[in-house]
Formats: C-alpha cells, sequence, structure tokens
C-alpha cells in the first residue's frame, strides 16, 4: 500500500516537471502559427525543426555556446576548489564562534547584496582592469556569488562531521592537505557534487552580470534567450529551440554529477 | 539575351568600380553600432555591412541587444565615458543622456540630408534634439492604428471613416448588434502588455503633458475623462481580454474572432496577409486612428556619441543605413516603417498595400511622441492598467500618476520635444 | 612512528588552513569591495541622472526616508513577502519530503532525481516566458487541462490575487528542486548505523525522522530555507518575463523595484537606498539563522 502511494507521488511530481517541459519542446517544433490557438495545440499538425536549423546556422549561437561553457567550466571549477577548501579552513581552524560568523556574514552579504545596483561600478572595475568584453568579467562576477555559497554550504556540511573521522589520520601524522583530500573529501562528496550541480545550473543561466560588462564578443546564451522577448513580442519558436539547446548540456552534467553523489554516498556508508 | 547579359554584368560592376575610383577616406576605421535584437531593424544592418565595408572601407561591428539590455548599455556607455559604441540607436527613453550625443546639424548641412521624411517625423519629439540641435536621426515610423475587417463592415454596412473615438465606440455598437451571437468581438486590444494602454489613452485626451512650468502634469478633467472612456472598451473585447499580450491580441485578429483592433499595424502587416499565420488576407484595411488625441508613434533614431573617436566614419555608416531607398527595403523585406514619404508613394507598393497605405500615412502624419522618460511612462500605465482591471477608479489612477510623477523631473530635451509638439500647456 | 602530540598539529595546520581560505577570501572581497563600497556611498547621496550626470551631493539619509515612504516600494515589500513566503513554505516542504521519497540509488530513482532537478535548468526569463504561455486564459495548457476536468480555469495573469499565485507557482516549480538536491545529499550523508539503531531499539519511522534526523538536519535545511528565502527576494527574471509586475502594480517586488529604480530610471540615490535597507532585512535573516544554528551545538 505504502509503495503504491510512494509511486503514484513520483509519477504526479514527474508529469508536473514533464508536461512543462515536453509543450517547450513541441513548442520547438510548432509552425508560428500554432502558438495561440484555441484549444492549445498539443500535437503539432505539421512538425518543423526551422527554429533549430536557424540557430544552427546562426555562426553567433556557436560562439555564445563556446562562451557559456568557458563560463560555467570555469565559475564551476574555481568555484568548487576555493569554496570547498575555504570552507574546510574555516571549520577548522579554531576561530572563535564570533570571528567565525563575522567571516560568514561578510560573505554572505557580498552574496546576497542586489546586483542590479552594483552592475555600474563592476563594469567600472571591469574597465580599469581592462576585461570589459570578456568571459573572464563575467566568470570574477559570478565568483562573486558563487564563492560564498558554496562555502556557506560547505562550512555547515564541515562542521557537522564528527571529528573522530580525523582525528586517526591525526595520530598517523598525515598533513592538513592529505587529510582533507584522502579523508574528508571522499565523505563529502554528495554535498560537493550537489554545491557542483547548483553552481554549473547558476553560472550557465545567470543574465545580469553577462549582460552588463559582455555585449559583444563575449555575449552568452542566456542573452540570447532574453533577446526573443522584444518590445513588440515574442518570437515563442526560436525562443523555445533555444531553451532546448541550453537545457541538454545541463542535464548531461546533472546525470554526470550525480554518479559522484551516488559514489559518495556509498563510499560514505562503507565509511561510516 | 547576351547583350541583356553583358548589360547586367555592367550594372553589377559599376557600384564597385564607382568605389574603387572614389578615394575611401575612412578606410581603415573601426566603428561599433547598436541595434535593438528583434529580427528587423538588426537584420537590416546585417544585410548591408558587407556592402558598407566594401564601399567604405570601414571596419563596422553591429552590436545588437534585447530592448532593456540595449538601453543600459548606452546609458552605462555614456556615463562612465566608455566610449565603446560610435553609432547608437535609441528614442526618447534614452533622453537623460542626450547631452552626450553629438550635434549632427553641420553633418546634415553638408550632405544636405533629410530629404523627403514625412514631415512629423523630422522635427524635434520623433527626432532626437538636444538644446535646440539635431542629435537623432531616424530610421523608423510606425504609429499606432486600428486594423478594421472589411468583408464584416461591407456585410454591416459600416465604414471605417471615424474622427473622434465617439465615433468609433458608435461603430462598435452596431457592430456589436451585427455580430450578436457569434464568436467575433468588435474590438480587440493588448489589454495584458499594460504599457501598451497609454496608446489609447493618448489618442483619446486632448491636452497637455507638460505643464507650463516643464513638470509631468495633464489637464485633470480631460483627462479623467479619456481613461474612463479608455476602460469603457474593454466591454467590446473578448472574454479574458484583460490578459491579451501584443501577439495574442494579434492572433485574435488574425483568426478572425475580432472586427477590429487597435495596434501596431507594422507589428501584424507582415503575418495578416501570409495565408500560413492568418484567416483574413486581403479582408483588412487600416482605419484612420480617431481623435481628438493623436496616435502614438515610434520612430528610432541613429545617435552618434560624443565620445567617439571617428564621428566621420560614423556618419558614413548612418547616411548608408537612413535613406529612402534602404527604408523602402527595410519595409518590404521586414516589416519596418519606413519614415520616408517616397515609400507610401511608390506606384508599386502603393497597388500592393492599397488596404494600408491610404490609413497609415493618415495616421503618420498625425503621430507624436511623448515626452515621457521611461520612469513617468511607467507611473502612468502600471495606474491604467490598475484601473482597465478593476483595481482603482480613474480619479484615483489620476491622482496616484500625478502623485508619482510629483517626484520626477523632465529632462530639458523633452521640455523641447513637448513645446514643439504642441503638448505643453500655455503659459 | 614517532607520534606528534595533537596540539602540535593544529597549530602547525594554521598556515595551511589561512592558505586553503585566502584565495576565496580574495576573489569574492577583493572584487566585490568597491562595488559596494560604491554603493553604500550612492545611498547617502542624491543622484538621479535625469536631472544631473554627477552626483549631487550628500543628503544624509534622505534617501531612506523618502524610500521608506515611498508608496511604490511598500507596495512592493508587501508582494515580496506574500510571494516569497508562499513560494518559500511550499519549496521546503515538497522538497523535503521529496528527497525522501527519491533516497536509494537504484536506476529508477536516480531517473526520477534527475528528472525532478530539471526544472532549475531552465534559464529563469525562459522558465517565465514558458509559464506566460501555459497559464494563458483563452489558449493555455494549464486552463485547457483544467477544463478537461470540468474546471473553468482563472485568468491567471490578469487579476492580481491569481498573478501573485502564478508567480508563487513558477517559483515553487522551478526551486523546489534546490531544495530537493540539498536535503537530499544532506539525508544521504547521515550515517546508516545511527537509523539502524533507532530501527533496532523500534523506534516508528516516524519517531526516528522527527528525533534523529531531523536534529541533524536543522542546519542544512535552515541554510537552506535562507537561501531560498533570499534567493526568491532577489528574483528578477523570471516575474519580468512572466507578468513584468503586473496587472497594474500586483506583483511588482522589491527586486523589481530596486532593478527599475537603477537600471532603468537610472535613480542611483534611490536604487542604493532601496538596496541597503534590503540588506538590512537580509542581514537579520542571516543573523537569525547563525543564532538558530547556534543553539544546536
Amino acid at each position: 500500500m505504502y509503495s503504491v502511494i510512494h509511486g503514484i507521488v513520483l509519477a504526479v511530481a514527474c508529469l508536473v516537471v514533464i508536461v512543462p517541459l515536453g509543450y517547450l519542446i513541441i513548442n520547438s517544433i510548432k509552425l508560428p502559427r500554432e502558438f495561440l490557438t484555441i484549444p492549445p495545440t498539443i500535437l503539432p499538425t505539421e512538425v518543423t525543426f526551422e527554429h533549430y536549423q536557424d540557430l544552427i546556422d546562426d555562426k553567433k549561437t556557436v560562439r555564445y555556446f563556446q562562451n557559456s561553457l568557458t563560463v560555467s567550466v570555469w565559475t564551476t571549477g574555481v568555484t568548487i576548489l576555493t569554496g570547498t577548501l575555504a570552507a574546510y579552513g574555516l571549520a577548522r581552524m579554531r576561530l572563535s564562534a564570533k570571528i567565525l560568523a563575522l567571516v560568514t556574514f561578510i560573505f554572505l552579504f557580498i552574496r546576497f547584496y542586489p546586483r542590479v545596483t552594483t552592475v555600474i561600478p563592476f563594469f567600472l572595475v571591469m574597465r580599469q582592469l581592462d576585461l570589459l568584453d570578456t568571459v573572464w568579467a563575467i566568470i570574477i562576477g559570478q565568483l562573486g556569488i558563487t564563492i560564498p555559497f558554496v562555502t556557506w554550504l560547505m562550512l555547515v556540511v564541515f562542521q557537522d562531521l564528527p571529528s573522530e573521522i580525523e582525528e586517526a589520520a591525526i595520530v598517523d601524522g598525515a598533513s592538513v592537505w592529505q587529510r582533507f583530500s584522502r579523508v574528508v573529501l571522499p565523505i563529502v562528496m554528495p554535498s560537493v557534487s550537489a554545491a557542483a550541480i547548483l553552481t554549473a545550473f547558476l553560472s550557465w543561466n545567470e543574465f545580469l552580470i553577462a549582460s552588463s560588462v559582455a555585449r559583444r564578443k563575449a555575449s552568452v546564451l542566456s542573452i540570447a534567450v532574453a533577446s526573443f522577448v522584444s518590445d513588440k513580442g515574442i518570437q515563442w519558436g526560436p525562443m523555445a529551440a533555444m531553451s532546448v539547446v541550453m537545457i541538454v548540456p545541463m542535464i548531461v552534467f546533472a546525470l554526470f554529477a550525480q554518479k559522484y553523489l551516488i559514489r559518495g554516498i556509498t563510499f560514505g556508508a562503507v565509511k561510516g | 539575351m547576351k547583350k541583356v547579359m553583358l548589360f547586367l554584368f555592367i550594372i553589377a560592376l559599376l557600384p564597385l568600380g564607382s568605389a574603387l575610383a572614389q578615394d575611401m577616406p575612412h578606410a581603415g576605421a573601426e566603428i561599433v553600432a547598436t541595434y535593438m535584437q528583434s529580427g528587423t531593424y538588426d537584420v537590416g544592418a546585417e544585410n548591408i555591412e558587407a556592402a558598407f565595408e566594401e564601399a567604405t572601407g570601414i571596419e563596422l561591428e553591429l552590436v545588437a541587444s534585447p530592448w532593456a539590455v540595449l538601453n543600459q548599455n548606452h546609458i552605462t556607455d555614456l556615463t562612465t565615458g566608455t566610449g565603446e559604441f560610435d553609432v547608437m540607436s535609441g528614442e526618447f527613453w534614452i533622453a537623460s543622456v542626450y547631452d552626450k550625443m553629438l550635434p549632427l546639424d553641420a553633418f546634415v548641412e553638408r550632405d544636405s540630408f533629410g530629404g523627403d521624411y514625412i514631415p512629423t517625423i523630422w522635427q524635434p519629439g520623433p527626432s532626437g534634439y538636444f538644446d535646440g540641435k539635431r542629435i537623432g536621426i531616424p530610421y523608423s515610423a510606425d504609429a499606432y492604428g486600428i486594423v478594421y475587417r472589411t468583408d464584416i463592415f461591407e456585410e454591416a454596412g459600416l465604414s471605417a471613416d471615424w474622427e473622434t473615438w465617439d465615433d468609433y465606440i458608435a461603430t462598435l455598437d452596431q457592430l456589436a448588434m451585427h455580430l450578436e451571437g457569434s464568436d467575433i468581438a468588435p474590438s480587440v486590444f493588448s489589454w495584458g502588455a499594460s504599457e501598451q494602454t497609454p496608446s489609447i489613452f493618448l489618442g483619446m485626451y486632448d491636452g497637455y503633458l507638460v505643464d507650463a512650468d516643464g513638470n509631468y502634469a495633464v489637464d485633470e478633467e480631460s483627462a479623467i475623462a479619456a481613461l474612463e472612456k479608455m476602460a469603457s472598451l474593454l466591454a467590446y473585447n473578448p472574454e479574458g481580454a484583460a490578459g491579451l499580450s501584443i501577439d495574442e491580441s494579434n492572433s485574435v485578429f488574425l483568426t478572425g474572432n475580432a472586427a477590429t483592433m487597435i495596434c501596431w499595424v507594422s507589428f501584424m502587416r507582415a503575418s495578416a496577409q501570409d495565408p500560413d499565420s492568418s484567416l483574413v488576407v486581403d479582408n483588412w484595411a487600416v482605419a484612420p486612428f480617431p481623435g481628438p488625441g493623436f496616435p502614438f508613434l515610434s520612430a528610432w533614431n541613429l545617435f552618434i556619441s560624443e565620445y567617439s573617436e571617428n564621428p566621420e566614419a560614423a556618419w558614413e555608416w548612418v547616411k548608408y543605413y537612413i535613406n529612402p531607398e534602404q527604408s523602402t527595403q527595410r519595409f518590404v523585406e521586414l516589416g519596418v516603417g519606413s519614415p520616408y514619404l517616397s515609400t507610401y508613394e511608390d506606384p508599386e507598393l502603393m497597388a500592393a498595400y492599397s488596404h494600408d497605405f491610404p490609413g497609415m500615412v493618415h495616421n503618420l502624419s498625425r503621430a507624436q511622441s511623448v515626452p515621457w522618460v521611461f520612469e513617468a511612462f511607467e507611473i502612468f500605465f502600471r495606474n491604467t492598467s490598475e484601473l482597465v482591471i478593476g483595481s482603482i477608479s480613474a480619479e484615483e489612477a489620476l491622482a496616484n500618476t500625478l502623485a508619482g510623477w510629483s517626484e520626477v523631473t523632465v529632462p530639458p530635451a523633452l521640455v523641447q520635444s513637448a513645446a514643439a509638439q504642441g503638448q505643453q500647456q500655455d503659459m | 612512528m614517532l607520534r606528534k602530540p595533537a596540539t602540535w598539529h593544529r597549530r602547525h595546520d594554521v598556515p595551511w588552513l589561512i592558505a586553503f581560505v585566502l584565495p576565496a577570501f580574495f576573489i569574492v572581497v577583493a572584487v566585490q569591495f568597491y562595488p559596494l563600497a560604491y554603493s553604500a556611498a550612492l545611498a547617502v547621496q542624491e543622484w538621479s541622472l535625469t536631472k544631473s550626470q554627477e552626483p549631487e551631493g550628500f543628503v544624509g539619509l534622505e534617501n531612506f526616508v523618502e524610500e521608506l515612504g515611498d508608496e511604490t516600494f511598500r507596495r512592493s515589500v508587501r508582494n515580496s513577502v506574500l510571494i516569497t513566503g508562499g513560494a518559500v513554505i511550499l519549496e521546503m516542504i515538497l522538497g523535503v519530503c521529496l528527497a525522501y521519497l527519491t533516497m536509494g540509488s537504484s536506476w529508477r530513482m536516480r531517473a526520477v532525481r534527475t528528472t525532478l532537478i530539471l526544472p532549475m535548468v531552465i534559464a529563469p526569463v525562459a522558465a517565465g516566458t514558458l509559464w506566460r504561455i501555459l497559464l494563458n486564459y483563452r489558449a493555455g495548457l494549464v486552463n485547457h487541462l483544467l477544463s478537461l476536468i470540468g474546471i473553468q480555469g482563472p485568468e491567471w495573469l490578469a487579476s492580481p490575487d491569481w498573478a501573485i499565485i502564478s508567480v508563487i507557482l513558477l517559483d515553487t516549480w522551478q526551486w523546489t528542486p534546490f531544495v530537493l538536491l540539498v536535503a537530499g545529499a544532506a539525508i544521504a550523508s547521515i550515517p546508516g548505523d545511527l537509523l539502524e539503531v533507532a530501527a533496532i531499539d523500534g523506534a516508528s519511522r516516524w519517531k526516528t525522522f522527527l528525533y534523529i534526523e531531523l536534529p541533524l538536519l536543522t542546519p542544512l535545511l535552515l541554510l537552506t530555507l535562507v537561501f531560498r528565502m533570499l534567493e526568491s527576494l532577489l528574483s528578477l527574471d523570471s516575474i519580468y518575463s512572466l507578468t513584468f509586475g503586473g496587472p497594474g502594480y500586483s506583483t511588482y517586488t522589491m527586486t523589481f523595484y530596486i532593478y527599475t529604480q537603477g537600471l532603468r530610471n537610472f535613480n542611483f540615490g534611490a536604487a542604493a537606498a532601496s538596496s541597503w535597507i534590503f540588506m538590512a532585512f537580509a542581514s537579520v535573516s542571516i543573523a537569525l539563522v547563525f543564532w538558530f544554528q547556534r543553539k544546536d551545538w
């Protein structure tokens, strides 16, 4: 009985996710005249791949794709590396609670300050560093958001870790780096995977920073998606096609990271 | 046949030859020009980019951005003095940085630029002006209009020659009787795109938009009457019209479910004549936009930044992009409304657009731009939208608007624009 | 093997640990410091681009007083509280429940989990546009499906109340996966033997959850809660494309207000001041979480 309800609940949840996404895919292969029909067109009378063809034919799409990929890979890589290390450092430094709270607080303050009001000064900083219209400007801007998040997330995880786990390694004379990489990291791998997934998603879709410091060579996919909304209406078909194109790499990444998430869980279970 | 081919070959070579013969004074210069990413203005620019580079030797980079990003980038660039863009696309929304634009009078005079612009569009307001000097050259023109179903009107024995909104509403009443029992609504409008509602208000309102002291204001009695009249139009729309976006409203008309539509004509004209997307091909026409107010005008300008290092090369691009031939071509290929009279007087086009041009030219010749900065515009359209959904009364909408406007300063350029278009209260 | 005392190790570790923290600290604080300081300076100055090209001087707290008294600002705060409150409560409950329901490493559970986190992958601006077409009163899929089971769907985006519900639904749809992901990782890290012991002791599933798992999960759940709350308050792209703050001011949120002031109207002073008001609120929320977490240790 329980497993039946369990199954039904999960099926409903999956439907709530899949139906809108399926509709997005259908929209990407619909003819323009079938977008606003009453009732809505669920099965298009004619399937068209023109929206995808247009995207592929446009050289700019390829460049946006490369830029988005560069930004996401760097942002995720640097964030996970520095954020996890920083969290471990903060957790093991035996700082007084007040100082620890203060450092975390500064990080979070920077994380949550409305970016809208720092767009112009950030633009000036990037101009000073001669980084305008480069992917580095976007990456640096995004790191200001992602590193504090990952640091805090991992800080909570490290603090919850029983100290006995490391004691044996300390007694064996392992260095901090060895303790971190060989003992602690495998155990917290599920959380690291989750943080990496979240960071990659955020970076891939981030719009405001990208649009304010990179509008020409370094433009990215999220800006391209927004550009289908103009002052006189929405180009539904191309927008849907672009959204689908944007989703695919992230699904691949999520599957990949999930594998690590699982491995981390099983490893943790063996260890624990 | 051979002769014809040879002739065509020579013709094709002529422009190339003359370009080579000319010395190219700006060869090697690099300029950056911006457009809104819309599949129209930007595509029109991309189409002629290579030809321009070949003809002038100037290296041109085009940057197309979504509307909101475009304005934001311009203002960031100009207030920080970065000078990334030489030629900028904009309208009065960026009037707060008009003082950072290069005066173009000397260029216009030297090259006797201008030609046969629709007179209203060449004037301050639709054309960007600062301190009495021209800074903007308009390259598009679209006016609010009313399109109607010629077949339904004929069947009902009605004509679309209304002069005032009361005439239009009287026609809607007759249509309502005629269409009773059918799925067809007398009228449709994109009420859900709330930034569009001021267009109807401006058509109904007869009065000033800036007071004698240069502040945002309206004649209250006339404004309340116009607001109430505007809201009353909703009753002639199909059910659920309060949420219609521009696309949805167009689709209601194109699928034959409305007898008239208040809209931007340039946004529906191409699809309305395309049998793939329209059920009303050849059964519609543009009617005059009723008074006593004016049709809202959208006219994109090209500006040259005062931080441009190559203003001469930038001006070359302005001239290359904006001229009667290019404007006509953009109209035909991309549906961009032309600011030149010659487009609308072209005999071939006149025949093809006989349902469209007479009404369009009439509306364009009466159309005006508004002196509102975005902030003033937004205060107004959000309050009118609340009125439309029935949350507040016309009096409250106006009171809220005036209270909001009291905090907003009119940029000098827009006071001048209002004065030039007769929108300022008499002293 | 020579064994060094643990305390020696701790002292010896400190330079290493500092080196661990420095890169992150440098990237975050160094690059963001100037923009933040600049914004703080603007908050106490009069500067609106329509009036002047340069800041017009120090005005003290005037910007703050003006913002707090501004009718639109207050309304946007109220909308934000409603939208974020509704969305975050739904997300936390649904996210934790789904995290429990999708535990396990069978391929089926993995597939379900991957499916469920998909909404998060869509660019918010695209998600907003997608839901705008889904929630369309006349031609939308949602009202069509409702009509199939005999329900007349509401005017989702044209009625003030339903517009708020629509925004809540979109936020919940897109971000429940976030809670699912973090809570899932947290649950996975609970040592299995703890639960086994409880099971042997004969504790019911519910009691195990209440007395063993929940206390262990609380720090991370609180963190998730605050993150979702502040993230939701800051969300802009999705509201921009779903309702554009409308109809009227119905879904005009605080972030929409700050965005409009800063990057549309270029009232830099006002935008900076309202950002700092927002941060005062955010700071209190963060501090509350710290306080709760402290109590647990």
